[in-house]
């Protein structure tokens, strides 16, 4: 296992390769990656999210080699591999779909890449055994690949990668997609366990907020082709880098309104939310315009009128079982609010609402300033 | 007013897969059909809009036999998992078919008027000379509810509509659903999902199919609160109810179901009801918190996996061999193997009869004292 670098890399699909990107070519609309940096620890559990057509995919590739990027380098433990073919750099992958040899056993499928490598028959016996111990396999490996359910092909496609002991890294690829939903469970477990037992770095591709926040512990988030944030999952919930990652990350997604920096406090339509001297001089060199983000979670609303509070009506409501999700109106602006079940709201109701600013976030354009 | 079902059966080959299923829904209601995939779910719904013919039983509209009427004739309006929308033709042609194929035809006006009131509903007015090609797959899915919508059909049937859209979406077209719906003066909506969230944010009623039986039919609030069968309750939670077995023992002068020397709840209160030696108890995963209250009782286990699922945190324990999993508000960091107490109530489980998996008990019924 390595830690994997990626050092000033731009790509564009119409673009041969060359050291550094002239500077007039920066802001050129064809690139799909731009002056992107990241760092990958040995052995750490990393995810890339982001929407489809944000360049996860490019990143894969360069990484595994597939793809030379147009600028920038690429290292292994410090050692530039820009150049080297696919078939050198030791990359493991597990794609949405699985990719097994479906005419022969779990067995030799595990195997293959050892024999391959010239390894002795018994210690590779010793190994296959080992690792199909390790994911569960052991009772179907004389059974043909082409037999087994879709999850434990994935996992064969894992244990391929973790067999070898020069594997630099194992990438994944949306492995999920394709798994029934009573096995999701057990598989994501499995990937979860195998990585931390044996400290493999990771790097797990997915649009999906759930995946990439419950495997890593290092979570990219990109669009368009840049990095937007890079944090653990408790950070980019409660300290997203921009109103995108505030809405992207969560359910119900950050509220999010526009508002004006005035003498009495943030102006947001009809209403003034106070500020505290620390709060107004932290933002006031930025302003006077500024988006408010405050999670549903921490919108407090009360049946009756309170200090600070200010009218809204309860234009819908809905029962999650666990708590209730009350969308909120007033004058046109429309807020999300998340409350136990036990409340006595009801639909058309007044409430009275309150933004604790211990959790409020102030962004301005796509930065946030505090 | 309403839809009737009246003993379906429905075998594919040699597998029955609906087996003498009846209820009824009202004028006026919104009814979803959950069950996990491959429970019959979508073939009901056929039925019942007459897409697929049942073996045996009758389906009513208003008190009509409409078993043998083709689809053509029934006047429903039907939107798909997999949406289907015509490729030739623009937005606004799509949603302007269902209304030239009314007879009489409404005037060119009339059409015009309606697919734009519609399409503003769905928030696609924007795109009406686009092509579906040139629209998004949640624009897509859009159009085809709005096209199902336009001609103000009695009877509107859907299978998995938000299925195949990620996540922000689904959430976001799940709360436009409960406004559109909830216009709606006449007639009534059956929807089928395996997504508990969806039953619990849109129906007024839940039929839960499980081996091809209706298990429970009855107001959403009814089956959430008191599911008839284990199966009922183990599903229709979000995340999936806790449930392990438990022996019925004497100890220190108490009446305990009990799991472990930790796991176990006083149950004086049902003593003439209890009969047997082993039973089954169900508890939701947000009673199970990490910040006790009086009286709770600690669990203690360890760490198998931590999911991010939206704004909270579901921690999967291992307790003893008992596999439990505790909802937390907020993205919280758990490591895998760490050891971790939660803390349960004693007034808040499910007992069921463990060979009929039948509900017996809830707890809160009869509080602890009483």
């Amino acid at each position: 296992m390595a830690t994997i670098e990626l050092k000033k890399i731009s790509h564009s699909y119409q673009m041969e390769r060359c050291g550094e990107l002239p500077e007039n070519s920066r802001l050129d609309a064809q690139f799909v990656i731009r002056d992107l940096d990241l760092t990958w620890e040995k052995g750490s559990a990393n995810a890339l999210l982001g929407p489809s057509g944000c360049g996860k995919t490019t990143i894969l590739n360069m990484i595994s080699g597939l793809l030379k990027p147009t600028a920038g380098h690429i290292l292994y433990d410090g050692r530039d591999v820009t150049d080297e073919p696919p078939e050198k750099r030791h990359i493991a992958q597990v794609f949405q779909f699985p990719v097994v040899y479906d005419t022969i056993s779990v067995y030799r499928n595990l195997a293959f890449p050892l024999k391959n490598a010239g390894v002795p028959k018994a210690d590779i016996k010793r190994k296959v055994q080992q690792v199909a111990e390790i994911l569960d396999l052991t009772h179907v490996l004389e059974k043909s690949a082409g037999r087994i359910s879709q999850a434990e092909k994935q996992k064969v496609s894992l244990g391929r990668g973790i067999i070898r002991e020069d594997t630099v890294a194992i990438l994944f690829d949306e492995p999920l997609t394709v798994i029934d939903p009573k096995e999701k469970y057990v598989l994501r477990r499995k990937i979860r366990e195998v990585q931390k037992e044996l400290a493999i770095t990771t790097i797990y591709v997915t649009h999906d907020q759930h995946e990439a926040l419950t495997f890593a512990d290092q979570v990219t988030v990109m669009a368009n082709g840049r990095v937007v944030q890079t944090g653990t999952p408790a950070e980019l919930h409660s300290e997203p880098a921009s109103p995108f990652i505030g809405y992207f990350i969560g359910s119900p997604g950050m509220n999010l309104l526009d508002c004006t920096l005035e003498d009495g406090g943030l102006s947001c339509g009809d209403f003034m939310m106070p500020l505290s001297p620390k709060l107004r001089k932290a933002i006031s060199a930025h302003g006077p315009a500024f988006k408010l983000g405050l999670r549903p979670e921490f919108v407090q609303v009360s049946l009756e009128a309170k200090p600070g509070f200010t009218p809204w009506t309860v234009s819908l409501m809905e029962n999650v079982g666990v708590h209730l999700i009350l969308t909120l109106s007033s004058n046109g602006i429309k807020i999300k609010s998340r409350i136990p079940t036990q409340e006595r709201v009801s639909a058309g109701g007044r409430v009275w609402v309150g933004f604790p600013e211990a959790h409020v976030k102030i962004f301005k354009d796509e930065t946030r300033v505090y | 007013m309403g839809i009737r079902a009246e003993h379906l059966s429905k075998s594919f080959e040699s597998r029955k897969v609906l087996d003498d299923i009846s209820f009824e829904i009202k004028d006026g209601e919104f009814v979803t059909l959950l069950a996990p995939t491959g429970e019959g779910k979508t073939t009901l719904l056929r039925i019942l809009a007459g897409i697929e013919r049942p073996d045996h039983g009758r389906v009513y509209y208003n008190d009509e036999d409409v078993t043998d009427w083709p689809v053509q004739k029934r006047q429903i309006a039907m939107v798909f998992q997999w949406f289907v929308n015509y490729p030739s033709m623009t937005v606004f042609e799509n949603m302007a078919t269902p209304l030239e194929a009314l007879r009489p035809k409404p005037s060119k006006n009339e059409i015009a008027q309606r697919v734009q009131n519609m399409a503003q509903l769905l928030k696609i007015d924007g795109l009406m000379q686009q092509f579906p090609s040139q629209i998004s797959g949640g624009q897509q899915q859009r159009l085809a509810i709005a096209r199902a919508l336009v001609k103000n059909s009695d009877f509107i049937f859907l299978d998995e509509p938000l299925t195949n859209l990620d996540y922000k979406l689904q959430e976001e077209l799940r709360v436009e659903l409960k406004n559109i719906f909830a216009r709606k003066e006449h007639g009534a909506v059956v929807f089928a999902t395996p997504q508990p969230i969806e039953a619990l944010t849109l129906s007024t009623s839940v039929g839960f199919l499980n081996g091809g039986k209706l298990l429970q039919f009855g107001p959403m609030q009814e089956v959430y609160h008191r599911p008839a069968f284990m199966e009922v309750a183990a599903y229709f939670s979000h995340p999936s109810m806790n449930i392990f077995e438990v022996r019925k023992v004497m100890e220190n002068g108490h009446l305990w179901l009990k799991a472990s020397d930790q796991l176990k709840l006083r149950v004086n209160r049902f003593r003439e009801m209890l009969h047997a030696d082993a039973y089954m108890v169900g508890i939701r995963a947000h009673r199970l918190v990490t910040v006790p209250e009086n009286e709770m009782i600690p669990v203690t286990g360890t760490v198998v996996l931590r999911e991010v699922v939206g704004s909270d945190t579901e921690l999967h324990l291992d307790h003893q061999g008992v596999p439990l999993v505790a909802l937390l508000e907020g993205v919280e960091e758990y490591r895998i193997g760490d050891s971790v107490t939660v803390y349960l109530h004693p007034d808040r489980f499910f007992i069921f009869d463990k060979a009929s998996h039948r509900l017996l008990a809830r707890a809160e019924d009869r509080r602890n004292g009483t």
